[in-house]
């Protein structure tokens, strides 16, 4: 049992950086969308106004 | 018996309700094809995290990275260790990645247009498609095994009305946003899904603990449950296998490059690469514990003789009412993701790179995005059929390693000599794709073929002809390349003289 310290760490290790990445991700990613579909709507716009 | 309840049916729902809403909001803003396979390259790091993560972890990934932790112990968890440096050491430094993104394609075999000619760029659509719905061909039947063994629901073809359902809801949601949807809706999947994982491994550790994982290991496997390469089923082949498998797969799985050519810049490109290689150790371990898990609780003879069931099995009876739900979700969530994201990659590759000689003249941007909808519809109609009766032989992870080195191997090597050696050419990179893809095929037929079965696996083995494949495909680009220059150079003196 005291040889699989190397396991130990590493599941220890998933769960508290998958569990954080998880709560900074659903955080940090919803700005990442607004972002994105304000961009692609501009754009869309600018094309839509280009043609017409 | 299964903790499957009215409750947890009403969780699965209300995800499904919240996911299609979602993915089918998004699709007014899709204007051009490359808003529809690349999100008009508007990506930034997290949603790319959310989206890579949520991609590359589907039911698929669970139940093989689960058989390997049943059948193998904590060892099985090796081939994400070896993806994960694989990972942040590409997003570090760039390699292949940079140039790859500042080409400013949309698919890999284009940038193989540039260097090596239009005929390598189109037999590297084909090869990466076969690669691809080959691999990808397992991942329905496999969804739609778990399903029906947590929930405990029996029926007559009950498996493929599930498969039916899942693919009609995620072709809904994929034909009409493309890219767009896929992103969105991996970024409510990837939260819904880390729940669902975080949460059981948790219960896992606490409720079965982490003495009884480890004395189970050491009681099947002794030492080889903890290091591979004293492994009686791995050893060092297997691990040097995975390394050459998860290094190609980094650099060329067009799942994983098209989150790189949908990202903002290369920068955040090389950033969504080191920011997510970590999650490739959880990926293989968490549901590596959850198989340790059923070993350790399931007698041999619940689980039967295919082990791939054992875990879905453990988790039937494990997980209490109302927590099924969460868990069903989350399961549901990482299927969704990678089935609407690997239907939107290959069908990106077919547009744009195997009808590519049927595009003369410019399409416009209505008539590209009806034959993007129309491929992807036509890749669901093949998954469904290859899907039910495709007889899956040997563990699951070995045949998709199999599988997906078809393309891996000689993509990585054209991409490699794309980017680094200027005198690679297209001898070579046909001579690539040629040994690349015959010999994983050829191992196939051989495991299939009743007279030759026996020889296939005990002589030869998945892992010696993987290698095989990534080394002559490697050295077949060296030799193409070298035999060109040395016919040109003789042809050139001969016009000299």
């Amino acid at each position: 049992m005291k040889g699989h310290w190397f396991w130990l760490l590493i599941t220890a290790s998933c769960v508290i950086w998958y569990s954080t990445i998880t709560i900074y991700v659903a955080y940090k990613g919803v700005k990442d969308i607004k972002y994105m579909l304000r961009r692609l709507a501009s754009r869309k716009n600018r094309s839509e106004e280009s043609s017409t | 018996m299964t903790n499957f309840s009215w409750i947890d049916g009403s969780v699965v729902g209300l995800y499904l309700l919240v996911t299609m809403i979602a993915g089918i909001f998004v699709r007014k803003y899709v204007g051009r094809v490359e808003d529809f396979l690349i999100a008009g390259r508007e990506m930034n790091v997290y949603l790319g995290i959310a989206s890579l993560a949520a991609t590359e972890f589907g039911i698929v990934t669970c139940m093989y990275t689960a058989q390997n932790g049943y059948e193998k112990g904590f060892a099985g968890a090796t081939p994400g260790i070896l993806q994960a440096l694989a990972m942040f050491l590409v997003g570090l430094t760039g390699f292949c990645v940079k140039p790859l993104r500042d080409s400013g394609v949309m698919t890999i075999p284009e940038l193989f247009e540039k260097k090596f000619g239009p005929r390598i760029r189109w037999a590297s659509g084909v090869v990466i498609v076969l690669g691809g719905l080959l691999n990808m061909g397992m991942f329905l039947r496999t969804g739609g095994e778990f399903l029906v063994k947590v929930t405990g629901l029996s029926g007559t073809h009950l498996l493929e009305i599930m498969m039916t359902i899942l693919l009609i809801l995620v072709a809904i949601y994929t034909v009409l946003g493309g890219m767009l949807s896929v992103l969105v809706t991996d970024f409510l999947q990837f939260i819904v899904m880390s729940v669902g994982l975080i949460l059981v491994t948790v219960m896992i550790l606490t409720r079965v603990g982490w003495g009884r994982l480890v004395e189970t290991v050491e009681r099947h496997f002794g030492a080889g449950g903890f290091n591979p390469f004293v492994n009686s089923t791995m050893g060092w082949q297997y691990v040097l296998f995975n390394a050459f498998l998860n290094t190609a797969a980094v650099l060329t799985w067009q799942t994983v490059i098209q989150r790189l050519l949908a990202s903002r810049d290369t920068k955040t490109g090389m950033k969504i690469y080191t920011r997510t290689s970590f999650f490739f150790v959880a990926r293989f371990l968490i549901p590596g514990i959850w198989g340790i898990a059923a070993l350790a609780t399931l007698t041999s003879q619940q689980v039967g003789h295919n082990t791939l069931h054992a875990m879905p099995l453990f988790l039937s009876s494990f997980i209490p009412a109302g927590v099924m739900g969460i868990v069903i979700a989350a399961m549901l969530a990482a299927d969704m993701s990678t089935d609407s994201s690997y239907m939107v990659t290959w069908g990106s590759v077919i547009y744009n790179d195997i009808l590519a000689p049927f595009r003369k003249s410019r399409w416009s941007e209505k008539k590209g995005l009806l034959w993007n909808r129309a491929i992807i519809a036509l890749i669901g109609v093949f998954l469904m059929f290859y899907g039910l009766w495709y007889p899956l032989k040997g563990d699951l992870w070995t045949y998709l390693g199999v599988t997906g080195t078809i393309y891996l191997s000689s993509m990585s090597a054209l991409l490699i000599a794309c980017c680094y050696w200027k005198k690679s050419n297209s001898w070579g990179a046909a001579g690539a794709i040629f040994f690349g893809a015959f010999i994983p095929v050829l191992y196939l037929v051989l495991e299939q073929v009743p007279a030759t079965a026996s020889f296939a696996k005990k002589n030869i083995g998945p892992y010696y002809s993987g290698i095989a494949t990534y080394l002559l495909a490697g050295l077949a680009m060296v030799i193409g390349s070298w035999l060109k220059l040395k016919v040109k150079a003789k042809q050139s003196k001969g016009e000299e003289a």
